[in-house]
């Protein structure tokens, strides 16, 4: 790598790295630098790395943009993959601070719990995503630099896997009202294609998914804001629920 | 009942629907031009007086279809609740044949649960109890809706008089006690070549399809056209519906419920 390149790269991590921290939207960094896909997985990679120097774990991958819903609404055409680090993860029942985040998110999802690369266990899951970029507005390789918009995690109760995941029922209840519905067969058709997406394309950066790691498969349903106060809930067919409360303040 | 349109005015209405069904040409919206805007009553008149028609000439009614179910599409059309329309026996086509496109105008697609009754629904009052212990069995369904209204630039009138935008309906053939499924939780899919383009589950048809029932239930018994035992009712779509690509198949998947097709042929130059 070319020492311009690393600096470009750093720089541009430096200001996602920022601009979560301190919860303060900033331009498309394809407004500024040029910036294609594979060196957005880098800043990325070097974004990811500024919170493990930190002392956070990386303990799992989220596959993004799985679904036409979401592709639709983002206006991006692939399925694209981030990293998930413990300082990420909320309890399930747990209460999140909406604050900390820019113009938050939540989406009803589905997740595996991994070891040999395959699935061990299945949960139902919520995940908070919060584009660092101003409006929610972003091409692919900003959304990938981004570590794919995410926020934060809550997963379920883990269960042994179904036979099959293809079709379940999904909804996302906001203060116990139905806001989404939807189906795993959103996720790619069935989610279980997306962990072999998640496994090819982490693959193609010298990443393997490790033992014990969480893999999120990607929404089910649009993604609704997450307001103070509210109490929001997602609901698999046969899976269960998870849920998380934001505070007020 | 008195209607704010004249007899004259409900006539070119029926006219008009006819029409662009025959000809396969959409017309214009019928409101303000012969529908009073939010004129439902009016409406529902014309849709009636077609019925009525189509008796004489020998259709034979086997149900009633839900429209509306979902909450995003009555804010679209500003209304508060679902509407109907009537199923009459040559709407139906079989589980996985091919469907004429040309007999179509601008068709879409959606699945659906299909209630078929045991019993009479006479009660201008309905429970979700009464709709569980009417019900017989549940099939899988593919509703096929179709506009006579030009760029479906519908209204709640334009879609009543239009017998809710109903065209043809697939059923599936493998009955399912209503017991044995999550109706709220089921999981719904409509595919198109192995592509999943419409996804749902139970609740986005008012919350469960069997509130939908109810609903129907209460408004055809009020309307003095109760449901009876043996009526099919399309209870609303699960998911979006989706435009139909003329040559076309799909398949619409309903988690505890099964799977139902429909194909449509290549169509022809007009």
């Amino acid at each position: 790598m070319s020492e311009e390149r690393a600096e470009k790269i750093a720089k541009m991590a430096e200001l996602l790295d920022d601009a979560a921290v301190t919860a303060t939207a900033i331009p498309q960094l394809t407004k500024v630098f040029s910036l294609g896909v594979d060196t957005a997985y880098a800043v990325q990679e070097a974004l990811v790395g500024r919170r493990l120097a930190r002392g956070e774990k990386l303990v799992g991958i989220k596959m993004g943009l799985t679904s036409r819903a979401k592709m639709a609404q983002v206006g991006v055409h692939e399925v694209i993959w981030g990293r998930l680090t413990d300082a990420t993860a909320i309890p399930d029942g747990g209460t999140v601070r909406t604050a900390g985040f820019i113009h938050p998110r939540i989406e009803p999802e589905v997740a595996f719990l991994l070891r040999g690369g395959e699935i061990a266990a299945v949960a139902p899951a919520l995940e908070i995503i919060d584009s660092r970029y101003a409006n929610f507005e972003f091409t692919q390789p900003d959304v990938v630099a981004d570590n794919t918009s995410a926020a934060a995690y809550t997963i379920g109760p883990w269960q042994a896997a179904p036979a099959d995941l293809a079709n379940l029922g999904v909804l996302l209840e906001v203060d116990g009202r139905v806001v989404q519905t939807g189906s795993t067969a959103a996720i790619l058709g069935d989610p279980r294609r997306a962990l072999a997406e998640g496994r090819r394309l982490t693959a193609r950066h010298g990443v393997k998914l490790a033992d014990d790691w969480v893999f999120l498969a990607g929404a089910a349903t649009e993604a609704v804001p997450l307001r103070p106060g509210a109490h929001v809930r997602a609901v698999v067919q046969g899976l269960g629920s998870a849920s998380i409360k934001a505070a007020l303040a | 009942m008195t209607l704010a349109i004249s007899k004259d005015t409900l006539d070119e209405a029926v006219r008009i629907l006819h029409r662009a069904q025959e000809t396969r040409t959409p017309c214009p919206p019928l409101r303000e031009r012969l529908l009073p805007v939010g004129d439902v009553a009016s409406a529902y008149a014309v849709q009636r007086a077609m019925t009525q028609d189509a008796v004489a000439h020998g259709r034979r009614v086997v149900g009633a279809k839900i429209g509306l179910t979902n909450p995003v599409v009555q804010k679209q059309l500003g209304v508060g609740q679902p509407d109907f329309g009537v199923l009459f026996a040559d709407m139906a086509a079989w589980d996985g044949a091919e469907v004429d496109v040309t007999r179509l105008l601008q068709p879409k697609v959606e699945a659906e649960v299909a209630f078929v009754l045991g019993r009479d629904l006479p009660y201008e009052q309905v429970t979700v109890a009464d709709v569980i212990r009417a019900t017989d069995y549940l099939l899988p369904a593919i509703e096929i809706v179709d506009s006579r209204i030009a760029g479906w630039d519908i209204s709640i009138v334009d879609t009543v008089a239009d017998n809710a935008s109903s065209a043809m309906f697939v059923l599936g053939n493998q009955p399912v006690a209503l017991s044995s499924v999550d109706l709220r939780l089921c999981g719904a899919v409509l595919e198109h070549q192995g592509e999943p383009v419409s996804v749902g589950s139970g609740a986005a048809c008012l919350g469960n399809p069997v509130h939908a029932v109810a609903w129907l239930a209460a408004t055809m018994a009020q309307a003095g056209t109760p449901l009876h035992a043996g009526d099919v009712i399309l209870s609303g779509a699960l998911g979006p519906m989706v435009p139909v690509t003329p040559g076309a198949s799909y398949e619409a998947r309903i988690t505890g419920l099964g799977t139902v097709r429909t194909a449509f042929t290549p169509g022809t130059k007009r």
